[in-house]
């Protein structure tokens, strides 16, 4: 990582205690950054928050997990059949164009007020985008590459495995980590809603009924920073793993 | 002298552009082969066609024995043709894996053209470290690995520097030496057809035909003196003349 890029959270630090400072919004509504982080270290040190932490990632990552174990596969599949992803893309397009959190009430349905409807809500939501850039990623293959391979005389099967599917694997992990990202947020506003005992969602939303301001600050906080470590995680894994990314 | 290939009548067109129209060339086994014509005459759509990339509208073609195993095209996008996300060596390995060749076989055989090639490389990186010149030796290794019969090969000097183009031409002579395949060779640079070729095929311009095909007399190997040689210059200004009228210069 660059030196440089420290400057955006000293910036936003900044601008956060300038604004608190300068009292252009009401003290009690914006607590300044120390106060937040203050709030944060002690909710962390009393363990309350860790509960909902362990909710919210354990529901998280079960989500991804579903979305990866049928997206990843049906991707692939469908990438290699571009024919039968055409005919079915109007399917994939318009629920992943449909705001996931307008699914609520028909997941919640199928799958009552229980985590089941959270995770399965995210696991959808996420699936999409991994079917979706996974496809891509196999039906934009180089030609050249596929062709050379027909030419030495390579089954399907083994232009698949050798080929297109890692071909597929820049693409397919820009959709993994649009679907953490997008399971994270789903999770989230799902613990708000529907009833739940833990999880980060739920603590920001109480925080806020009863006006615990400081506490909903280092909740936000808190969700924003697991968000933003989720992302560096996955872009880790990327960088390490597909080392040619962007060169030939 | 047997036939390795023979095209009878061919018939291609692109739309409302007509390639072929009875077009007509045999290729001889265990020669060189030099396609030299104007742009746009056909060249690398008649060696897609052959390797069955490209369908044709008519006529027919034969190739001896013709089986995907021994049977090599190195591309003129050669280098988009590489795998980056296997190493230098898996990329060459990749034609030997498809034909379940065993381990030490593929060791063998990659070690015997490394030989002959001279290419000096780091075998466990990556084929996007190198530079063009590495990766186009790479590319002709991989294609060679299999030991072909019948190889084509499109403009396969044409992003090299003069120096390590005259290199890959007296290397890829070596392999021809010792292996003897059937090699058709698409070039626009005379030279390179003199060089290499024992046949020299010139072309026409659209619809395509096989202005003349004659036989270049140099013997092999031909070395850098040979290129200096008067015989070498004969050859390549009757070349020159043809495709002058070939190409209506």
């Amino acid at each position: 990582m660059k030196r440089y890029t420290i400057i955006g959270p000293i910036l936003l630090i900044l601008l956060w205690a300038a604004i608190a400072q300068l009292q252009l919004i009401d003290k009690f509504f914006l607590p300044d950054p120390f106060t937040t982080v203050a709030r944060l270290v002690e909710l962390i040190s009393e363990g309350a928050i860790l509960d909902d932490i362990i909710a919210t990632l354990g529901r998280v990552l079960l989500a991804f997990l579903i979305s990866l174990a049928v997206g990843l596969p049906l991707g692939l599949l469908l990438g290699r059949a571009e024919k039968v992803y055409r005919s079915i893309e109007f399917i994939i397009d318009f629920f992943r164009s449909t705001p996931a959190t307008a699914l609520f009430p028909l997941f919640l349905l199928v799958f009552g007020v229980t985590d089941k409807s959270k995770i399965a809500v995210a696991a959808f939501a996420s699936m999409l985008i991994i079917i979706f850039n996974t496809a891509y990623g196999v039906m934009h293959a180089k030609k050249s590459r596929v062709l050379a391979a027909q030419i030495m005389g390579a089954t399907k099967a083994q232009i698949f495995r050798w080929i297109l599917f890692w071909e597929s694997l820049p693409q397919t992990f820009i959709g993994l980590r649009s679907a953490i990202s997008l399971s994270l947020v789903i999770i989230v506003v799902t613990e708000m809603f529907i009833g739940t005992n833990s999880g980060l969602g739920r603590r920001i939303i109480d925080s806020q009924i009863i006006y615990e301001i400081p506490t909903m600050y280092a909740a936000i906080l808190l969700t924003g920073i697991i968000g933003y470590l989720l992302n560096l995680l996955f872009l880790i894994v990327e960088k390490r793993f597909l080392h040619w990314s962007g060169k030939n | 002298m047997d036939v390795a290939i023979d095209v009878r009548n061919l018939k291609k067109s692109f739309n409302s552009t007509e390639v072929f129209r009875d077009f007509s060339i045999s290729v001889d086994q265990g020669k060189i082969t030099a396609i030299f014509g104007p742009n746009g005459s056909g060249k690398s759509t008649l060696l897609n066609i052959l390797s069955g990339i490209v369908t044709k509208d008519g006529g027919s073609f034969h190739i001896d024995n013709f089986s995907h195993f021994e049977f090599s095209y190195i591309f003129q996008n050669y280098r988009e043709s590489l795998l980056p996300w296997r190493t230098n060596f898996e990329n060459v390995a990749l034609p030997l894996e498809i034909q379940s060749k065993s381990k030490v076989e593929i060791r063998r055989r990659i070690e015997e053209l490394q030989t002959i090639f001279e290419l000096k490389i780091d075998w466990d990186r990556y084929p996007y470290e190198l530079s063009g010149g590495q990766q186009q030796i790479l590319a002709f290794i991989r294609a060679l690995a299999t030991k072909p019969k019948v190889l084509f090969i499109d403009e396969p000097f044409s992003a090299l520097d003069y120096e390590n183009n005259l290199r890959l031409r007296e290397r890829l002579q070596k392999y021809y030496l010792a292996f003897k395949p059937t090699i058709l060779l698409i070039t626009h640079n005379i030279e390179e057809a003199v060089h290499l070729a024992e046949k020299i095929a010139v072309f026409s311009q659209r619809p395509t035909k096989v202005l003349e095909t004659f036989d270049n007399p140099l013997l092999y190997p031909r070395t850098i003196q040979s290129l200096k040689s008067p015989e070498f210059d004969q050859v390549k200004d009757r070349v020159l003349s043809l495709f002058q009228r070939a190409a209506n210069l």
